[in-house]
């Protein structure tokens, strides 16, 4: 048997779009690596505030440049990325509190759907097309009922306590635990670096072995 | 003879660790990939201020990310970063104003010890925590950078001319427009489109930007190798 897998936390809320760059890679990469891939549903919001951060689209500047970034980005990553037509106001008042607590319900109920589920409501945020899940009404149903109850709330505000405890001030947070070290990562662009740090090959955000295309 | 090589600017200030990155890695790539490099020293100050932003680490989560991301990337990059001991007047107190004026000077009247001269002030305030606000300092720099030391003093005197003074306030302004809120800011001229990217860690995504056609002809992208490619001793 061969080395243990190194466990790699992915902190991520469907309002970020970068947290689904870097989802998708991971989900890439999980089956190349040597790693044990752990999704975190966190709440953007709850770690912002935090830290004292602000949405980078706060800044005009950074506003302008993130249409481009993600735009070449999802190129580049084969991610269908499309900015909302309405972005503020799904952003920054909408949010995604149910969201976030659907996901947390999913993970601890039918942690199996939760990658499908996640990428589902991206689709629907921060792309064009969506597709069905593959979820029974029935099922995701009792689910959204259940979102509501403490036990659910507790479960997210304590993934999102974690990620502020690794230093978190933002979305997509990768905590690497490697032997020695643990090391937390910020952004969809430190994951080169993150194959350095776990030895492994970076061939790029769309590796050969499998198919991408979503 | 082969297609045009592509202009690439690289917008960047002696005081941004994550500039000499891109520096460093484009530095690298110069002489692989099909582009002409073109330096630009400019002021990461008067980038801030016209954009509203703040250095990262006057948000307390960043300071201490940084210190580690740094760290990280140094080693991955093979670049020879080490924090300031004083961090804080470093950067926010005694700044880069004279050093990226002498570089200005420097691309006017020397732009071959462009290079050279921009890694050694890097060399001073980013590995070995020199002050680079001082005239000795510069000199200091220069001088190792294979300057003489009349040449290096002459530019240190045309440094607080208007001609000097301008040009950088041009540079910067010029970085502005581009829509920059920090450095550094890579901007690649394509046949048909410019695109700005911000930060050390776009050159991946530059690499794959630059296969557009010229002419027709399709160009398939140049390759990214990481940010030690191959070809090129990367020890400093």
């Amino acid at each position: 048997m061969g080395p243990v897998p190194r466990t790699l936390e992915l902190f991520y809320d469907v309002l970020s779009p970068y947290s689904w760059l870097a989802f998708e890679v991971l989900c890439r990469y999980k089956n190349i690596w040597n790693i044990s891939l752990q999704l975190q549903p966190t709440l953007i919001g709850g770690i912002l505030r935090e830290s004292g951060n602000q949405p980078p689209a706060m800044l005009p500047h950074k506003a302008v440049y993130l249409r481009s970034d993600l735009r070449l980005l999802s190129q580049h990553h084969q991610v269908p990325i499309h900015f909302p037509k309405d972005f503020f106001s799904v952003i920054l008042k909408k949010g995604s509190l149910t969201a976030m607590r659907f996901l947390t319900a999913v993970k601890m109920e039918h942690p199996e759907l939760l990658e499908k589920v996640s990428r589902e409501l991206w689709m629907r945020v921060w792309s064009r097309a969506a597709e069905k899940a593959g979820m029974s009404m029935e099922q995701a149903q009792e689910l959204l009922e259940w979102v509501s109850t403490p036990q659910v709330k507790n479960q997210l505000k304590e993934t999102t306590e974690a990620a502020c405890k690794y230093g978190a001030f933002g979305l997509p947070v990768t905590v690497a635990h490697l032997q020695d070290e643990t090391h937390m990562l910020f952004g969809s662009d430190r994951l080169e670096l993150l194959a350095h740090l776990l030895g492994e090959k970076w061939m790029g955000p769309v590796p050969p072995a499998v198919n991408a295309k979503l």
